[in-house]
């Protein structure tokens, strides 16, 4: 009747399924298939960043199977994807991670993160679990197999700012609304940041609504009341940033947008104008920009990627549509110089060097500074503008490159609100 | 006799039940058994007619209390739970002198303002309710052995037998309250307010009683969630967790005791397990919302008026022929 599980026991009982489904390596290559879990929301008002990335997984599946599948020491495998809708609540994230780890036999599992991966670190503590996350702030230095290898949410923002103070220099003032969660306070810290680093005045401190807010008229009203030359979205979910927009076109703002993402920007066109969204500064492009196809990209193939996402799932595009795949791209080529799946060999494989081939080009594992542990994958990121009511990359700008100009103020203002890795929680 | 082997089968069936389950099963299996609690004391509020949506923040007043007696003051778990679910009980004393001036309608806004409010103080207040991102690294319920039985309470099952067992006994305390004359007197308070208060009942008093009794076991509820999930935030207890609570109570129905409960059991596993293996994983709100107004329409008593038509005694008709003989 004892019955205490630990990373031993579920080592041990997953070797013995595995031998005894004759398999001479590890379990979560049952067959010829070795399984992903994908632990993240797929309904609720966060949906907007698991679905579509899950999406994107089912393509680059396809791809890798119809390739010949992962080649490990022992054979090739075709990859499937298990998925478990989190709902965005950490409890529910707990039971998925412990579906999917102790019945589905996953290798690997990646995340959203952010308020869901509290819930998970246990499980992945006890498992040894590798995770994946795409909110960095989710780090610690006691989140061993946790990494972030796609974005560095926040801090990829603050090129977006830099780009806008080298090519606008007549902005002068900005204001800058989020909602108050996990994810708007640290990319309100780095905006901050960003700003203040490139003397980019904040007419007010920064509006913080409730992430039940459904009417954005007064947020609004009070955010261009000193008619300031940029309004900045930060991260707001798609379900906030389109009414926010729909708000400042109503309310006659001309001034510019910078934010994070722009999710279904088509929609918010189609709910305003052309010519206002023109020059709507984000960080998140479309695939089939000619930028991607150049030689520093690893993304395979980002634009039949774009054709082959639309084609599936017309107008659904979105911030995380690549980022999973993009994932994926990274652990594979880990497990295939690993010659294994198992968590602890890829991550090994995975960090050997200190260096990454991130999507967007060779990139270190960086962030003991900012978050206590190197598990974070930073290089450089694109900045994005709509014109002619079409995404296009402006530039790709390096993150630690900003960062080790202006690092200081990203830990000011971090501090300031809390978000430093020994401060959280 | 017959009630005691009907018991004592019941509970042999809860001790094997999660030995039929699968790991994620079981994982759910400790999140319904909180729940229960959770519904069956928003129930004992209803008893007086009021119907509150702030029950769920009340609940997480419970579970950050409980977490930050144990957290920053280091009290023990099992302790810092009951002190968890004494100071739910004691705010909701608090809350009941402006939230009783109200009644119905205004009483069920007010409850949402109030509870809306302390939402919005976990959020502001970073220290200590950790703003937005909550409460993380909660301390577990300590493990121990009781020779046979070594309790892991990372293991859903240890936390299932531990949070049932608690369940059951406040489930028992619940049911009493009901049966006793202070129950009595809720009913009272809800159908015959005028005359009871004619009788010499203290209306105001006996549901302040009820919220706060209700509001005390809601924060237990919440402490137990606390301590096995590891961390809590103010989206946990938001409005549409409120939701799910109101449509528990509404699909099962109000009248008995299990009613509630049964709702509770019922939807939960339909959401949980069957709508999830059945593939339609993305399209359980949809498929959600459409048998909860099915039931409203086709159920309006609840489904405990399907265990009533059940479990009704036939009348005997030899009798009455008999007599006619």
């Amino acid at each position: 009747m004892i019955s205490r599980f630990t990373r031993r026991t579920f080592l041990k009982s997953t070797a013995v399924t595995a031998v005894s489904a004759g398999l001479p390596r590890f379990a979560a290559a049952q067959g010829n298939t070795i399984r992903i879990g994908f632990l993240a929301p797929l309904t609720g008002p966060v949906a907007a960043w698991g679905k579509p990335g899950l999406d994107g997984c089912m393509i680059w599946a396809e791809r890798i199977n119809a390739a010949g599948g992962i080649k490990l020491a022992d054979g090739s495998y075709q990859v499937e994807f298990v998925s478990y809708d989190n709902e965005y609540d950490p409890a529910k994230a707990r039971t998925g991670a412990t579906k999917l780890i102790r019945e589905d036999g996953a290798s690997f599992i990646m995340m959203l993160g952010g308020d869901t991966w509290p819930g998970v670190q246990p499980v992945a503590d006890r498992t040894g679990m590798l995770f994946s996350t795409l909110l960095p702030s989710d780090l610690s230095p006691d989140t061993t197999t946790l990494i972030a290898p796609a974005e560095v949410h926040p801090i990829y923002n603050v090129t977006g700012v830099e780009w806008l103070a080298e090519n606008r220099p007549e902005l002068q003032t900005a204001v800058i609304c989020a909602q108050d969660d996990a994810l708007g306070l640290p990319s309100i810290a780095t905006y901050l940041a960003a700003f203040e680093a490139a003397g980019i005045e904040m007419q007010d401190d920064p509006l913080l609504f409730d992430p039940a807010t459904t009417d954005f008229a007064p947020v609004v009203t009070r955010l261009i009341s000193k008619s300031p030359d940029i309004v900045c979205l930060d991260t707001c979910y798609s379900d906030y940033v389109h009414p926010i927009c729909e708000q400042l076109f109503q309310q006659g703002y001309k001034g510019q947008i910078i934010s994070c993402t722009a999710d279904f920007y088509d929609q918010i066109i189609a709910k305003t104008s052309r010519e206002f969204m023109e020059g709507f500064v984000f960080q998140f492009p479309d695939f089939d920009d000619p930028a991607l196809n150049a030689d520093h990209i690893n993304f395979v193939d980002p634009n039949g990627f774009y054709a082959e996402y639309n084609k599936r799932h017309p107008g659904q595009w979105g911030a995380v549509s690549w980022e999973y795949a993009s994932i994926m791209d990274l652990w594979k080529a880990a497990a295939e110089k690993a010659g294994s799946a198992d968590p602890d060999a890829v991550a090994a494989a995975m960090k050997e060097g200190g260096k990454g081939e991130h999507a967007f080009g060779t990139a270190d594992w960086w962030g003991t500074e900012l978050f206590g542990i190197d598990n974070a994958l930073v290089g450089d990121w694109p900045v994005v503008a709509i014109e002619d009511g079409k995404a296009t990359i402006k530039e790709f700008r390096s993150i630690p490159a900003w960062y080790a100009k202006h690092g200081d103020l990203l830990i000011k203002h971090m501090t300031a609100y809390d978000q430093m890795w020994n401060q959280r929680g | 006799m017959p009630r005691i082997l009907f018991f004592a089968l019941g509970l042999i069936g809860l001790v094997a039940l999660p030995h039929a389950l699968s790991f994620s099963q079981q994982e759910i299996l400790v999140f319904l058994v909180i729940n229960v609690l959770l519904v069956a004391s928003y129930r004992l509020l209803t008893l007086t007619g009021e119907w509150s949506l702030g029950h769920v923040v009340i609940m997480g007043v419970g579970a950050y209390a409980s977490a930050l007696f144990s957290k920053n003051l280091g009290i023990y778990v099992p302790f810092a739970m009951l002190l968890g679910g004494m100071t739910s009980a004691l705010l909701a004393v608090l809350l009941s002198f402006p939230l009783f001036r109200m009644k119905g309608f205004y009483f069920l806004i007010g409850s949402f303002a109030a509870g809306e409010i302390i939402r919005l103080l976990w959020k502001r207040f970073r220290d200590p309710f950790g703003g937005a991102k909550g409460i993380k690294g909660i301390e577990p319920m300590p493990d121990f052995s009781i020779g046979v039985y070594e309790f892991d309470f990372f293991e859903p099952i240890s936390y299932y037998y531990m949070s049932g067992a608690v369940v059951v006994f406040c489930l028992w305390i619940l049911w009493r309250i009901e049966r006793s004359p202070v129950g009595l007197t809720f009913h009272a308070v809800h159908w015959q307010d005028k005359l009871a208060e004619a009788s010499g009942v203290n209306l105001r008093a006996y549901r302040t009683l009820a919220f706060s009794i209700a509001s005390g076991f809601a924060g237990l509820s919440g402490a137990l969630l606390a301590h096995y999930v590891g961390t809590i935030n103010p989206n946990s207890f938001d409005v549409e967790v409120m939701v799910f609570v109101l449509t528990w109570a509404i699909v099962g129905g109000t009248a008995t005791f299990y009613g509630p409960i049964l709702g509770c059991v019922v939807l939960t596993i339909l959401n949980e397990i069957v709508l999830r293996e059945l593939g339609f994983e993305q399209m359980r709100p949809l498929i959600y919302g459409a048998i909860m107004i099915l039931s409203i329409l086709f159920m309006p008593k609840g489904l405990e008026s399907i265990v009533q038509r059940l479990t009704r005694r036939t009348p005997v008709a030899a009798p009455r022929e008999k007599v006619a003989e």
